[in-house]
C-alpha cells in the first residue's frame, strides 16, 4: 500500500498520564497511517487502555498531543470522539441488553439531531451494515437474545456506522472460534483497503503476525518502539513486551508434589451455568491452571465449587472425604479459598482499610466471646501479611481503593492466606497488575504451595499460565476438554483446546 | 500515617480539611455557639434536659437505623413500630409485672423486625417495600389493639416507669442515659465486635462479604431485628414519659432518623457511618428544633430549615470524599 511519507492519519506523541500518585503513562508516542492495521501491544497494565481511553476521550492526558490528519484534537468525552471518527470496540461489551440490535447501534445518535427517529430506516440500515460484515444477525431482534459472539459482531457495527477514520479494537477475538475470526480478519483487512486506520490490541502474537502492518509495543507505561511486522517476530515481540526473558518472570517449581489428591472433583454440573460433567484432582503443593476462552466455563467453575453457584450434581472430595459446598460459608468452613477474578466488585472491600480487609475472613482466630476482637492480635496479624506480601502501603488503615492494582490483588490473597487453607482458587491472579507486583504475586503462590495447599489457577495470559503451572486443564463450552503435562505446554496447545480441537500429532 | 493535630491544622488548607473531616461535630458545636447567642434561656439546665427528653427516643430509633443502612438496607417501619409498642407496652403493664412487661415488649420489637429482616434477607424483598409494607401493619395494628384511643398506666408499674422516664440521675435525663448507653455500646460493637465489622463489610461490598464467606443473610436478617428491639426501647421510653401509649406516637419518626443517620455521615449505599456521627445527627436536628421553638419560630418554617441543614451536611460529606 502506498501512503506520502511522515503522513499519519493519527500521531499522540508526548503522551503521559497518572492516577494519582500512580504513573501510568510516560512519553508515549503512537502513529499510526491510513489504511494501515496497527498492533499495540503490551501486557496486562502496561497502559494500552489508558493511551485508548485517552484518545476517545474517556480520559484526559496530562500532557503530549494527540493529532487526527495533522490537526490536534482534545475530545473531552466519548462523544466527541466519536464525532471527530475516532471509534473503539471495548472488550467489556458496553450494548444496552433491552434494546434492539439497530437501536443499539445507533444510541449514539438518539440524543443528537432530530426529535423523531425513522425507525424503520434505521433498522434497514443497521441490517445493512451487519449484512456487509457477513454475519446474521436480525437487526430488530433484542440484544438480550443474542450470544456473545454475535454481540461482539454488533459492537463492532456500532463503531462503524459512524463515519469512522480510526477504528480501535480491544481484544475483539477472545470470544471468537477460527471461522469468526476469520471472517473478523476479512472485514478488517476490507476496512483497511478502504483507507481507516485500525488499532488492534491482542495479545495473541499469532494474529498480530498475521494481520498487523506495524506495531507499537507497550511496557511499564513507556513506549518500547514501532516497528514493521515484516522486521520482527514472535520471540522479538515478547522480548519488547516483557523487556527480559520469560524464565526470569516465572520463579521456578522446586517443590515435592504430594501422591494423593488433596481435593477431588467428581462429576461436577451446574444448574444456571453451562458448566457439565467437570471432573478433576489437585495434588498438595500443586499448582493446577486452567485455561480456556472467556466463556468457556472456567470461573463459573470455581464458583461453583466454592458454592457461589448452584450446583446440579456432583461430588467433592477433600482429603479423602466427601464435602458439602451448599454456599460460600460451606466452602470456606472447609478451608477452600477463592480469589475472584473481579477485584474491585467481588474480591475486596474498597472503603475499608487493608485491617478490615484481612480480617474478614479470619475472625475466628482474632476474636474472642462474644465475638469481641482482640485488637492487638488482629494488628500483629494484619502487619505480619502486610510484611510478608510486601504490600506497599504506610499502614494498615489506608482504605484499599488508594492502593495500585497490584497491591489490591494482594490484599485479596491476604485474605486467604490469613487462614489455614487448604485449597485455593485464584481466578486471574495478575489481571490488570504490573510487572513487578506479578512477579511477587507469582513467588507468594509459589509458597503457598510449597506449604502443601493445593493451588488452582485460572488464567487467559498464556505466558502466565504456561509459567507457573505445573499441570494445566483446558476447558471448552463448559467441561474440561483436555489436560496437559509440563512437557506439553505451548500456546499452540492449550489454544488447540480451547476451541475443541485434538493436539497435532508431531512424528 | 496519622498526622496529629497540629500537623493536620498547619498543612496547606488544613484547617479547612479538618473541619470537613468533622463536619458533624463542627456543626453541632456552631449549633451550640450559635443557640447560646441568640437566647438566654438555652443554657439553662430545664431547656437542656428537655431537649435531651425530646431526641432520646428518635435517637434510639436512629441507631438502630444507623444499624439497617450500614448494610446498605433501610428501615421504614420504625415510626410505627414506636406505635404500636408504645401500645402493647401499656396495655402489657397494665396486665403482668414490669420486668415481664419490659422483655415481652422488647421481645415483640424483635419479633416485628424479624418479619422485615426475613422479607429482605431471605425472600430478597427490597429494604424500601418490605419496610414500608410493616409500616402500615404496624400503624393498622396500633389503632386495632388501641381501639383507637391511647392506652393509659393504671398500675404502679405505670407509675414507676413513669417517674424513671422523668427524672435525672446526676442532672441527666434518665432516658438519655439508656439512648447514651446504647450509643457507646452500639460504638464499641461496630468498632471492636465481629458483629459490628461484618455488616460495616457486607454493607461495602454485599457480594465481596458472600465470597469471603460470610453467612450475608443471617446478618441482614439480624440488623432488622435488632432495630426492631430498638424501636421497642424506644417506644417503652416514650409511653412511659406520657403515662400512655397511643397508636398516634412516632409520626414519620422514621425520616427523622434517616436524617440524623445521613446527617450523622452515613452512606446510604451502606459501609459507612459511626454511632457517634449518629448521635451527632440526632442532637443537631434537636438543637435545630429546640433553637427554633426558643426564637418563636412557627413549625412549618423549622421543616424548611432542617430539609436546608440536611443538604448542607450532605454537601459538606461530598466535598469530603473528593
Amino acid at each position: 500500500m502506498k501512503n506520502s511519507e511522515n503522513e499519519y492519519r493519527l500521531e499522540m506523541s508526548g503522551i503521559s498520564k497518572s492516577f494519582g500518585v500512580v504513573s501510568v503513562l510516560k512519553d508515549v508516542t503512537l502513529k499510526v497511517k491510513p489504511g494501515e492495521i496497527h498492533a499495540l501491544l503490551g501486557e496486562n497494565g502496561a497502559g494500552k487502555s489508558t493511551l485508548i481511553k485517552i484518545l476517545s476521550g474517556v480520559h484526559h492526558k496530562d500532557s503530549g498531543t494527540v493529532r487526527l490528519n495533522g490537526e490536534e484534537i482534545n475530545p473531552k468525552n466519548t462523544h466527541e470522539g466519536q464525532v471527530l471518527g475516532i471509534s473503539v470496540v471495548y472488550q467489556e461489551l458496553s450494548l444496552v441488553n433491552d434494546l434492539s440490535v439497530a437501536e443499539n447501534i445507533y444510541l449514539h445518535k438518539l440524543g443528537a439531531s432530530k426529535f423523531w427517529m425513522n425507525w424503520d430506516k434505521i433498522t434497514k440500515d443497521a441490517q445493512e451494515l451487519i449484512d456487509s460484515l457477513g454475519f446474521t444477525i436480525d437487526a430488530s431482534a433484542k440484544v438480550r437474545n443474542l450470544s456473545i459472539v454475535q454481540k461482539q459482531v454488533v459492537e463492532i457495527a456500532k463503531a462503524l456506522s459512524e463515519d469512522t477514520k480510526v477504528l480501535v479494537l480491544d481484544e475483539p477475538t477472545t470470544v471468537f472460534d477460527p471461522t469468526d475470526t476469520k471472517k473478523l480478519f476479512d472485514n478488517l483487512f476490507r476496512l483497511r483497503d478502504q483507507g481507516i486506520s485500525i488499532i488492534y490490541i491482542s495479545h495473541h502474537l499469532d494474529e498480530i503476525i498475521k494481520i498487523a502492518d506495524s506495531i507499537t509495543v507497550l511496557r511499564d507505561g513507556v513506549d518500547t518502539g514501532t516497528m514493521a511486522v515484516k522486521d520482527t517476530d514472535t520471540d522479538g515481540i515478547i522480548r519488547l513486551m516483557i523487556g527480559r526473558e520469560l524464565k526470569d518472570l516465572f520463579p521456578a517449581r522446586n517443590v515435592e508434589i504430594g501422591t494423593e489428591p488433596i481435593f477431588e472433583v467428581k462429576n461436577l454440573t451446574a444448574k444456571d451455568t453451562i458448566v457439565h460433567d467437570v471432573s478433576f484432582s489437585v495434588r498438595p503443593s500443586e499448582v493446577l491452571g486452567i485455561a480456556g476462552l472467556g466463556g468457556s466455563g472456567r470461573t463459573e467453575t470455581a464458583k461453583l465449587i466454592f458454592g457461589a453457584d448452584k450446583k446440579k450434581s456432583g461430588t467433592l472430595i477433600l482429603n479423602g472425604k466427601e464435602i458439602k459446598t451448599k454456599s460460600p460459608v460451606d466452602a470456606a468452613a472447609h478451608q477452600i479459598g477463592f480469589v475472584s477474578e473481579d477485584r474491585k466488585e467481588e474480591g475486596v472491600f474498597l472503603p475499608l482499610s487493608i485491617r478490615r480487609n484481612v480480617s474478614v475472613t479470619n475472625f475466628k482466630s482474632i476474636s474472642g466471646k462474644l465475638g469481641f476482637i482482640n485488637v492487638d492480635n488482629e494488628y500483629k496479624k494484619v502487619l505480619g501479611l502486610i510484611d510478608k506480601l510486601n504490600i506497599k502501603t504506610p499502614s494498615s488503615e489506608v482504605d484499599v481503593k488508594n492502593l495500585s492494582g497490584g497491591n489490591q490483588q494482594k490484599v485479596a490473597l491476604a485474605k486467604w492466606l490469613s487462614i489455614d487453607s487448604k485449597v485455593i482458587f485464584i481466578d486471574e491472579p495478575t489481571r490488570g497488575v504490573d510487572v513487578g507486583a506479578k512477579i511477587e504475586i507469582y513467588n507468594l503462590i509459589n509458597e503457598v504451595a510449597k506449604k502443601g495447599v493445593g493451588v488452582v489457577v485460572i488464567s487467559s495470559d498464556m505466558p502466565e499460565i504456561m509459567g507457573i503451572s505445573d499441570r494445566i486443564l483446558v476447558m471448552h463450552e463448559g467441561t474440561i476438554y483436555g489436560e496437559l503435562q509440563k512437557e506439553q505446554f505451548s500456546e499452540e496447545n492449550i489454544l488447540r483446546y480451547s476451541i475443541g480441537k485434538a493436539l497435532k500429532q508431531h512424528n | 500515617m496519622a498526622l496529629t493535630l497540629k500537623q493536620q491544622l498547619s498543612s496547606p488548607g488544613g484547617i479547612l480539611k479538618f473541619l470537613v473531616k468533622y463536619n458533624t461535630i463542627f456543626i453541632f458545636i456552631l449549633l451550640v455557639i450559635f443557640s447560646a447567642l441568640i437566647s438566654d434561656v438555652f443554657f439553662t439546665s430545664v431547656n437542656l434536659s428537655n431537649l435531651l427528653k425530646q431526641v432520646s427516643g428518635i435517637g434510639i430509633i436512629s441507631i438502630g437505623m444507623l444499624l439497617v443502612i450500614l448494610t446498605g438496607g433501610i428501615d421504614l417501619s420504625v415510626g410505627s413500630m414506636v406505635a404500636l409498642l408504645a401500645v402493647t407496652f401499656a396495655i402489657l403493664i397494665n396486665l403482668v409485672i414490669l420486668p415481664l412487661a419490659i422483655v415481652l415488649t422488647i421481645a415483640i420489637g424483635f419479633g416485628l423486625g424479624s418479619v422485615s429482616g426475613y422479607l429482605v434477607a431471605y425472600q430478597k424483598m427490597a429494604p424500601f417495600v418490605a419496610t414500608l409494607a410493616l409500616m402500615t401493619i404496624a400503624r393498622g395494628l396500633g389503632f386495632i389493639y388501641a381501639k383507637g384511643s391511647p392506652v393509659t398506666f393504671k398500675t404502679a408499674g405505670g407509675v414507676f416507669m413513669s417517674n424513671f422516664a422523668n427524672n435525672s440521675t446526676l442532672g441527666i435525663p434518665n432516658i438519655a442515659i439508656v439512648f447514651f448507653i446504647i450509643v457507646i455500646a452500639t460504638m464499641v460493637m461496630l468498632r471492636y465486635n465481629v458483629f459490628g465489622r461484618l455488616i460495616i463489610a457486607i454493607g461495602s461490598n454485599e457480594e465481596a462479604s458472600r465470597l469471603s464467606g460470610i453467612k450475608v443473610n443471617k446478618y441482614k436478617f439480624l440488623v432488622y431485628a435488632i432495630s426492631g428491639a430498638l424501636a421497642a426501647t424506644a417506644a417503652i421510653i416514650v409511653a412511659s414519659r406520657t403515662n400512655l401509649g397511643s397508636p398516634n406516637m412516632g409520626m414519620s419518626w422514621e425520616l427523622d432518623a434517616i436524617a440524623a443517620v445521613v446527617i450523622g455521615g452515613a452512606s446510604l449505599n451502606g459501609g459507612r457511618g459511626t454511632a457517634i456521627n449518629t448521635l451527632m445527627g440526632v442532637l443537631i436536628l434537636g438543637l435545630i428544633g429546640n433553637i427554633l421553638n426558643l426564637l418563636n419560630v412557627p413549625s412549618y418554617p423549622q421543616q424548611v430549615v432542617k430539609g436546608a441543614i440536611i443538604i448542607f451536611a450532605v454537601l459538606l460529606q461530598r466535598f469530603e470524599s473528593k
